[in-house]
């Protein structure tokens, strides 16, 4: 069963456009917009309760990404299968792109029409696309041979190693756990599961010579913070003083010292949860991770009520992408993970993040909307 | 077939599904747990931690109390001063900002240097506040507070600068403060305040807690770049005490000039043949600009040297601690620089030396008085007993000389003392012997501390057989104690402790200890334990070397109805005097080297109908006691009783 065979409505175009909207999953959006103005709250409170320079404009970009969600909840999902292809191999050639004519020390960005793109985030989109694509025809798939893992495994290398040598750690292992993960759920045996956890661990050592000296520093510092307390190691031993000291219901909004006094380095990236922790306590803490558990189960519930693997894949993966962005941010700003620049989804300031979350999610409202079509 | 594939295909779908989504929860578990831990568990670690960063502490130096005399005048008190502070922090270019700062204001050379070296000596780089010069004046800060826009890295702060209005009168009793260093402890541990000043020396020293008050707190809000953003105190300060001290510095400042001058006279630099001397000399004493002291040949001299102290024979006070030179603490509450230092130190007199306290000086004749009470109450003679002076007594190999070249005849211990005959001590000290003399000069207060307000004491030396024997393992020879009866060879005394010695003969009742402070009338004094007919005696005498025919100090007496003066003269030699030397004839005092000449002595007290007050005067390498130091002496009690 896949979307090949699938037909389109023909039904009044009111009618359809309301039928839609009523089975919109209204907790899904609810979610996001709250975690978007979460966003906003915080980005007023890190410029010192100040509109300018953050706050405003990631409220233009969320409500431009809501809308933008909402018109692709009302697209056929069949849209996007066509898309896949296209939108994987944009993603490839702008990475290639961005390696060669990226802004930056680092190539992260480039600029498409005054706008700063970062292709790696979008790229992870397209990966759950791509895969999700891959693995719709499942029942052609042997899984004993070791063969069929080529050409998904390709499509998880490929991007994740251009990005980790942009550099850009972080980004690029998400994408591989991604990518990963998702072959995990979709019935690799367990035979060749063992043979990747061991061909991974060996390879540590080579992937640790493969690394920059400033992301072994990373990863070393992250081991013991103390060992460069005035260099990386700041970071994180300020952002643990900011959240610990904000103890049971935090400092109050607007009074955290540690971020007004400019001790937080990233407070409006990706130390944007530090200021939240360290303002509104362990309860403020606990209330934002709870929304993401509830944002990031809805959506991987749907899984469950749809019929094609095309979309139980994407909804999966989309949850799965929430999930670690969310606790390689959160892991890292309480130093349980090395400092590897995660933006935390909807919060943090940063449009190319903001922007794959709300089309992701779009995606997976509009696989909800249309599961009952075929 | 197909649907059981896709069954099979479900389950494993879901099963997966749930051991992944069971891995989430165990992740998101534990970050919860970290949250938990660091926010409640560790919560009063991480709140100090994030208190430090916020706030840098300060303790806010009191308001030191004055220093006053007994008429309250101000001796040490407190300036208006501003400071200029850099907060510095790693991206200040210091060079640059400096020289801006120059452009505009003066800065002291001396204070930059002590800017540059606390730059330096700071331990990491994190930022701080730099003390550049606390001497802005008013117009300096008018000047920069119009740029201030240029300079966001330096503030102002007002604080206060310890000044001594007396100048050097009275430098070595207040004594000067100085910015705490490590060497210092306060109240036992220490503790680094920027700009606190602590007693370095003297009243300043010795009453540094009463003087300090008690200290304020505040804490600055401090950005991660160390801009300061807001101050909180919170904890007020308390100013020091006052301290009334006993002296009066209209006294002090007579005396003061008084002993500087002794004999020379005054002469204006307009004066042509001084004019030509100045020409060659670089090392003048300027008095007042203007004037020069000179000798009889109209010679440029240095000013006297010396000690004059007053003291209040019913309660200690001392009413004028004189120690010249002097010099003035202000200098130190400017900032003393190298330079002024090493020239206050390597100055051939000294200035530093408290010579009042901590000068010590062989007594010479002023000892008199003891070896003679130390013969009255050994009962060995009694007023009549007479001795026989030739000008010399022989003593074994060696002759042992009297002042008067001729000898004085036969006398009895009043004329002895007022013409002070060595001889007829000579023979006085031979029969008491020194253990019985040392014994009577301790009763007297020499040879020891006294418990008075500064850190600043010397013993000296009362020697006796026990003393030298210890000292040098060898036994006391008869000539020793013949030296020690006229105040040579080795006894020592501090001109306070002679004028002790005095006040203790003039009250006769007490053993008066001298003290710098004003109200302290509930001391106690010990009895003096002497018989008051021999005090009556020796003071009788003393009256003689003033008021009698042949007495030391007979030109000198003040010469009023209601008050006369009693005393002693004393001339100790400084270079032992050879037997050729005294053949050929002495050379005259004026004419030996000045570190050869005599010191020139006078003790004594006044009224004489009713004793109040008692003086010792010494005047370094001046001459004899009778022609330098006694008319010091009367001048001062002339000043003193306003005659």
């Amino acid at each position: 069963m896949n979307y090949k065979s699938n037909k389109f409505s023909t039904d009044n175009p009111t009618n359809i456009l309301l039928t839609k909207f009523l089975k919109i999953n209204w907790v899904i959006v609810l979610c996001v917009v709250f975690l978007g103005f979460i966003g906003v709250a915080a980005l007023y409170s890190a410029a010192g309760g100040n509109w300018n320079p953050w706050a405003k404009s990631h409220l233009t970009r969320l409500i431009i990404g809501v809308v933008l969600m909402f018109i692709i909840t009302f697209i056929h999902p069949k849209f996007f299968y066509k898309l896949t292809l296209i939108s994987f191999l944009l993603g490839l050639l702008s990475l290639v792109f961005v390696k060669f004519f990226g802004v930056g020390s680092v190539q992260r960005w480039i600029t498409i029409g005054g706008l700063n793109v970062q292709p790696s985030e979008l790229m992870k989109f397209a990966l759950i696309l791509m895969l999700a694509r891959y693995f719709d025809q499942l029942s052609k798939i042997n899984f004993n041979r070791l063969f069929s893992y080529v050409i998904p495994i390709l499509y998880i290398i490929i991007p994740g190693l251009i990005v980790i040598s942009q550099p850009d750690l972080g980004t690029g292992l998400t994408i591989i756990i991604l990518g990963f993960a998702i072959l995990f759920y979709v019935g690799v045996s367990l035979k060749f599961v063992f043979i990747f956890l061991l061909t991974f661990i060996s390879s540590v050592p080579i992937i640790w010579q493969q690394l920059y000296d400033y992301q072994k520093n990373r990863i070393l510092v992250f081991l013991n913070p103390e060992i460069d307390s005035l260099g990386s190691g700041y970071q994180i031993i300020q952002s643990k003083i900011a959240i610990g000291s904000g103890g049971l219901f935090g400092k109050g909004y607007l009074l955290g010292s540690q971020s007004r006094l400019n001790y937080l380095p990233e407070k409006h990236t990706d130390f944007i949860f530090t200021l939240i922790s360290e303002e509104l306590g362990f309860f403020g803490a606990m209330t934002i991770i709870l929304i993401f558990c509830l944002l990031i189960t809805s959506i991987v519930k749907i899984s469950f009520t749809v019929d094609t693997l095309f979309s139980k894949v994407i909804v999966f993966g989309v949850g799965l992408l929430i999930f670690l962005y969310l606790t390689l941010n959160i892991g890292m700003v309480c130093g349980l993970l090395p400092v590897v620049g995660a933006p935390l989804p909807l919060i943090s300031y940063g449009g190319t993040s903001l922007f794959t979350i709300l089309i992701s999610v779009g995606v997976v409202l509009s696989i909800n909307v249309h599961k009952n079509e075929a | 077939m197909k649907n059981n594939n896709q069954k099979i295909l479900e389950q494993t779908l879901t099963r997966r599904f749930f051991f992944l989504s069971f891995l989430k929860t165990l992740v998101v578990g534990s970050i919860s747990w970290r949250f938990f831990d660091l926010q409640i568990v560790e919560n009063q670690k991480y709140k100090k931690l994030s208190n430090q960063n916020q706030f840098n502490y300060f303790i806010i130096p009191p308001e030191r109390g004055r220093i006053l005399d007994r008429k309250m005048r101000l001796l040490a008190g407190n300036m208006d001063s501003f400071s200029l502070v850099l907060n510095w922090s790693e991206s200040v270019d210091v060079k640059a900002l400096i020289y801006k700062i120059s452009q505009i204001i003066y800065i002291d050379k001396k204070d930059l240097d002590r800017f540059y070296s606390s730059l330096h000596e700071k331990k990491n780089n994190n930022p701080k506040e730099i003390l550049i010069t606390r001497n802005l004046s008013q117009r300096d800060i008018a000047k920069l507070a119009v740029r201030n826009v240029e300079f966001p890295e330096i503030t102002f702060s007002m604080s206060k600068k310890r000044v001594y209005p007396q100048g050097k009168i009275v430098g070595h009793i207040t004594g000067y403060t100085g910015v705490f260093s490590k060497l210092d402890k306060l109240d036992g541990k220490v503790v680094a305040v920027p700009g606190l000043d602590v007693g370095k020396r003297g009243l300043e020293k010795f009453f540094d807690t009463e003087l300090r008050g008690k200290f304020g707190r505040k804490r600055n809000e401090v950005t991660s770049r160390g801009h300061v953003i807001d101050t909180q105190i919170y904890e007020k300060t308390s100013s020091g005490e006052d301290i009334q001290v006993s002296l009066d510095m209209s006294l002090q400042a007579f005396a003061m000039q008084r002993l500087e001058m002794g004999n020379y006279n005054l002469t204006s630099i307009q004066n042509k043949g001084i004019k030509n001397q100045i020409k060659f000399n670089e090392n003048i004493s300027y008095i007042n600009n203007n004037f020069v002291y000179t000798n009889q040949a109209n010679k440029i001299v240095n000013p006297h040297s010396g000690s004059v102290i007053v003291m209040d024979v019913e309660n200690g006070q001392l009413l004028c601690c004189v120690s010249s030179p002097g010099f003035n603490p202000n200098m130190f509450s400017n900032g003393l620089s190298d330079n002024e230092w090493s020239v206050l130190k390597n100055n051939t007199r000294s200035p530093l030396l408290n010579r009042s306290m901590s000068g010590v000086y062989p007594p010479g004749s002023t000892i008199k008085m003891a070896v003679a009470l130390a013969a009255l109450e050994s009962g060995i003679i009694n007023y009549k007993t007479k001795f026989s002076c030739t000008g010399v007594k022989e003593f074994g190999t060696s002759n042992f000389h009297c002042w008067a070249k001729n000898g004085h005849g036969s006398l009895n211990l009043m004329q002895a003392i007022e013409q002070s005959c060595d001889v007829f001590f000579y023979e006085l000290g031979l029969k008491v012997g020194i253990d019985k003399i040392a014994v009577m000069m301790k009763k007297l207060g020499l040879g020891q501390y006294y418990n008075i307000e500064t850190d600043e004491k010397t013993k000296g030396v009362v020697p006796n057989i026990k003393w030298k024997l210890q000292r040098d393992g060898v036994n006391w020879t008869y000539g020793e104690t013949l030296n020690a009866s006229i105040g040579q060879g080795y006894i020592l005394t501090t001109p306070l402790q002679l004028v002790t010695m005095v006040s203790r003969i003039a009250n006769s009742k007490y053993a008066i200890n001298p003290s710098l402070i004003k109200n302290n009338n509930n001391k106690e004094f010990n009895n003096l334990d002497i018989n008051q007919e021999h005090l009556n005696f020796i003071k009788k005498s003393m009256e003689e070397v003033v008021l009698g025919k042949k007495g030391t100090a007979k030109k000198y007496k003040i010469g009023s109805k209601k008050v006369e003066m009693a005393g002693k003269t004393g001339t100790v030699q400084v270079v032992r005097i050879t037997e050729e030397e005294r053949e050929k004839g002495l050379i005259k005092n004026e004419d030996r080297p000045w570190k050869k000449r005599d010191h020139a002595l006078f003790v004594g007290y006044a009224p004489i109908s009713k004793p109040k007050y008692a003086i010792s005067v010494v005047v370094e390498h001046g001459g004899s006691g009778s022609s330098v130091a006694a008319p010091i002496a009367r001048d001062v009690f002339k000043n003193l009783f306003k005659i």
